[in-house]
């Protein structure tokens, strides 16, 4: 059982240790739409697509 | 409950939505957590403007139920459903389901205001003769 638990704890610290220094750096960027009939569209930063949708939520988020 | 009370809601219920707006049909602002109405307007210009945008992604027309971008300063959730869009603004790193749990429960608590009934006045049939 000890064992077990240690290994609980090694796999957390692990994953927590690739996150903090593996991980992708700063904040993550993406817009989805979704549809009706159940389908959605993931864009990710770079298509032209994600830079239209993106620069209409910048103006949305101004103060 | 009307579109300005399932905001207030909406704002107790969920402490990641800093701004919000309901749009009806045609586009008109019903409600909105915005005080000004310009900032209100422009969040409803926004919501819509990326519907429009989000629109153009397939060419065969598909209905769009929602639209959420999440950017490094924060993120832009757009909903629509029964002919309403909610538009929500958040900070950066939303819960994104919990949002759209949120915004989607606020959507469906609004209810059509109920139309005046005609009233109908009784009058008593006089009896006897006259």
């Amino acid at each position: 059982m000890k064992k077990l638990v240690r290994l609980a704890v090694l796999v957390g610290l692990a994953i927590w240790a690739w996150r903090r220094y593996v991980g992708p750096p700063g904040p993550r960027e993406r817009a989805s739409v979704s549809y009706a009939d159940g389908s959605s569209v993931v864009l990710e930063p770079g298509s032209a697509a994600f830079e239209r949708l993106a620069s209409v939520a910048r103006t949305a988020l101004c103060p | 409950m009307d579109a300005a009370q399932a905001l207030v809601e909406l704002t107790e219920l969920s402490s990641q939505v800093e701004a919000a707006v309901v749009l009806g049909a045609d586009g008109s602002v019903l409600a909105s957590t915005h005080e000004d109405p310009s900032k209100a307007a422009a969040l409803a210009s926004s919501a819509l403007d990326l519907v429009a945008a989000a629109s153009t992604l397939y060419t065969q027309p598909l209905e769009l139920t929602r639209v959420e971008v999440e950017l490094e300063d924060g993120a832009v959730f757009v909903l629509r459903d029964g002919g309403r869009t909610i538009a929500a603004t958040t900070g950066p790193d939303p819960t994104s389901g919990l949002v759209v749990y949120d915004l989607r429960t606020c959507l469906h608590g609004i209810t059509e205001p109920e139309p005046e009934k005609k009233r109908r006045t009784v009058r008593k049939a006089k009896g006897g003769d006259e």
